[in-house]
Order: structure tokens, then C-alpha cells, then sequence
């Protein structure tokens, strides 16, 4: 792989590999270190590359491996929804409509955050990146049947979330 | 999309049963904003995932990778100033370790080695050469005997001839 390679190919997938790494280490400062150390570690096994069949899938499995890490050398889970979120300012919205609805970002934030680590993974992959479940197995290592599985329990536990939410009129 | 076929996708959605087509449909559904009042809380979360996807890396972020990658190519060069220094080091070593290889051996031929390591026989050559001395020696002290008689004869010859002078004087 030369170099154009890596910026056609490779760099592109980078906003991906950022918001995988966010939601696997709850902070944007750490996904950024994170990516920028992912793409170098391809850029240094450039000449393995060649075996890989999914470029993509590869880079945010690397992305995985290195937050995994982070978090293990740390000692800790994900930070719960530290990060600001992105800024949601819509023309029809008034004020109060927009506070609104950034409180209700928030609470599915958490809620999702809250999830166990596999499902979240899942989740995030499917729902956010809209991988198919083979991409999913690749980039997290994990058969099928646990891909299929985390996926129903993550969006069974997001939906009684959702509806109690709505039942305390949120 | 009518608000029946949208139900139905979700409750396959909720059970992990739609595909990525169908879920496209459901995030195109809750994307175009007019959303019947029983599928609020579904419509959140959808939004939310919409959201989450335009969360992106600042635009200096392309530039900072490929400096660190460039200076990875440059690496080689900062490789090879490292051997430099190293090269250095070991001709500064090499020549100690020559200097001091010569000076031990100078220093070594100021002593001279034995020559035997038998003790029996190192007496037998040290007697040898004693005896060597002494007969050089003996031989020295035959000649020095031969100079003395030269010596006492030409005294002899002398003190007539002082008493020669001596009566020609008194005549």
C-alpha cells in the first residue's frame, strides 16, 4: 500500500473509527490519540495488508484492540456520556423545543452507556455505522449467534428504557 | 411509509429481526420529522443515532496523521545518524583497548620470563653457568699472576740501575 492508497482507502474511514472509539472510551480526547494511533499502526503493517479482505472492518477492529487496551491499562469502564454532544440546532426549533429534545439526546446517551459492554459494542455497530452482522463478527471477534443475541437484549433493554421513560411523561 | 407498515418494521426491529434495508427505511421514516405522537419515543431514538453519526473529526485532524507518518518515513534517516554516533563510540573503545594491549606489552618485556619451569633443572643451568663464571674467572686470575711477575721484574731491573747512577755520581 502506498501512500495515496492509505488517504483514499484508510483515512476516509477515520469519523467511524472516531465515534467507535468514543463510545468504547467515553471521552473524544482519548478517541482521537486512539485513531491517530490506530492509523499509524496500519500504516506501519501496510505490507500485511494485502491478506486483508475488509480494509474497514480491519481498521476498527485495530480501534477496538487499542481502547480495549487503554481502558485495561486504566482500570476502568467507559465514562458514562462525559463528552458535550454535538450541537443540535434546528431553524424550526424554538428555544425551549431545542433544550428539549437535547435532554431527551441526553438521556438516550446514558441509556445506551448503561448498556453491557458487548451490547453497547453491538448496538453501536448496527444502529449508528449500520455494519451487517458478518462486518460486526469481524470487528469484535465474536461469532454470529453473539452478535444476534447482543443485539435483541440492547434494543430489548433500550425499549423498556424508552418506555418508562415516557411513562414519567419524559 | 403509513404509520402500520412503519409499526410492524419496528416491532421487527425491536426483536433484532430487520434487515439493513429495513432499518434504512425506519431512519428515512423518522428523519422527515412529521412523526404520529405514539412513535415519539421511537422517533428520539432514531434522531439520536442520526446524530451520533454526524460526530466527526475536526478537519486539522487529517493533517496531524500524515505529518507522524512522514516523519516515520524520515525515521530511517534519524536510523542511520544514530549508527554514526554509535560507529563512534566503538572506535573510541577500539583504540583504548589497542592503547592498552601495546603498553602491557612494553611493560611485559621490562621483566623477563622464566625460562624454566622445572626447578631441577633450572639449577643445573644456573650451576652451569656459575661454573662458567668461575673458570673465566680462575683463567683471569693466571693472566693478572703473569702481569704481577712483569711487574716484579721490572722492578728488579730498576733498583740496579738506581744504584748505578748512584756510584758514578760518588766517583
Amino acid at each position: 500500500m502506498d501512500f495515496h492508497m492509505f488517504e483514499t482507502r484508510v483515512l476516509p474511514v477515520k469519523n467511524k473509527l472516531f465515534r467507535f472509539a468514543t463510545r468504547l472510551l467515553g471521552s473524544q480526547e482519548e478517541a482521537k490519540d486512539v485513531v491517530q494511533e490506530a492509523l499509524i499502526k496500519v500504516w506501519k503493517g501496510r505490507e500485511q495488508l494485502n491478506d486483508v479482505q475488509n480494509l474497514e472492518a480491519w481498521c476498527m477492529r485495530i480501534v477496538k484492540n487499542l481502547s480495549l487496551d487503554r481502558l485495561r491499562s486504566s482500570q476502568r469502564r467507559p465514562a458514562d456520556g462525559l463528552d458535550s454532544h454535538a450541537d443540535i440546532r434546528q431553524e424550526s426549533l424554538t428555544p425551549h423545543e431545542t433544550t428539549e429534545l437535547q435532554e431527551s439526546m441526553k438521556q438516550i446517551e446514558q441509556l445506551m452507556n448503561a448498556l453491557p459492554d458487548k451490547q453497547r459494542q453491538v448496538m453501536h455497530l448496527r444502529d449508528i455505522e449500520g455494519y451487517s452482522y458478518q462486518e460486526i463478527c469481524e470487528i469484535l471477534e465474536i461469532d454470529m449467534s453473539q452478535v444476534k443475541v447482543s443485539l435483541f437484549r440492547a434494543r430489548q433493554a433500550v425499549r423498556d428504557q424508552l418506555i418508562k421513560m415516557n411513562a414519567y411523561g419524559l | 411509509m403509513d404509520s402500520k407498515h412503519v409499526e410492524a418494521l419496528l416491532e421487527k426491529y425491536w426483536n433484532g429481526d430487520t434487515s439493513l434495508e429495513e432499518e434504512a427505511q425506519l431512519r428515512a421514516f423518522f428523519a422527515q420529522g412529521d412523526v404520529p405522537a405514539s412513535l415519539q419515543s421511537a422517533a428520539s431514538l432514531f434522531r439520536y443515532f442520526q446524530q451520533e453519526q454526524q460526530k466527526k473529526l475536526a478537519p486539522s485532524f487529517d493533517a496531524r496523521v500524515t505529518k507522524s507518518i512522514r516523519q516515520r518515513q524520515g525515521g530511517k534517516i534519524i536510523r542511520m545518524v544514530n549508527l554514526v554516533n554509535v560507529a563512534r563510540i566503538a572506535a573510541g573503545v577500539l583504540v583504548i583497548v589497542a592503547a592498552g594491549y601495546l603498553i602491557r606489552q612494553e611493560v611485559s618485556k621490562m621483566y623477563p620470563e622464566d625460562t624454566y619451569s622445572d626447578p631441577k633443572v633450572a639449577f643445573e643451568e644456573t650451576k652451569k653457568a656459575l661454573m662458567m663464571i668461575s673458570k673465566s674467572f680462575g683463567k683471569a686470575q693466571q693472566e693478572a699472576g703473569k702481569i704481577k711477575m712483569f711487574n716484579e721484574a721490572e722492578e728488579k731491573i730498576q733498583s740496579p740501575k738506581a744504584d748505578n747512577t748512584e756510584q758514578k755520581a760518588s766517583i
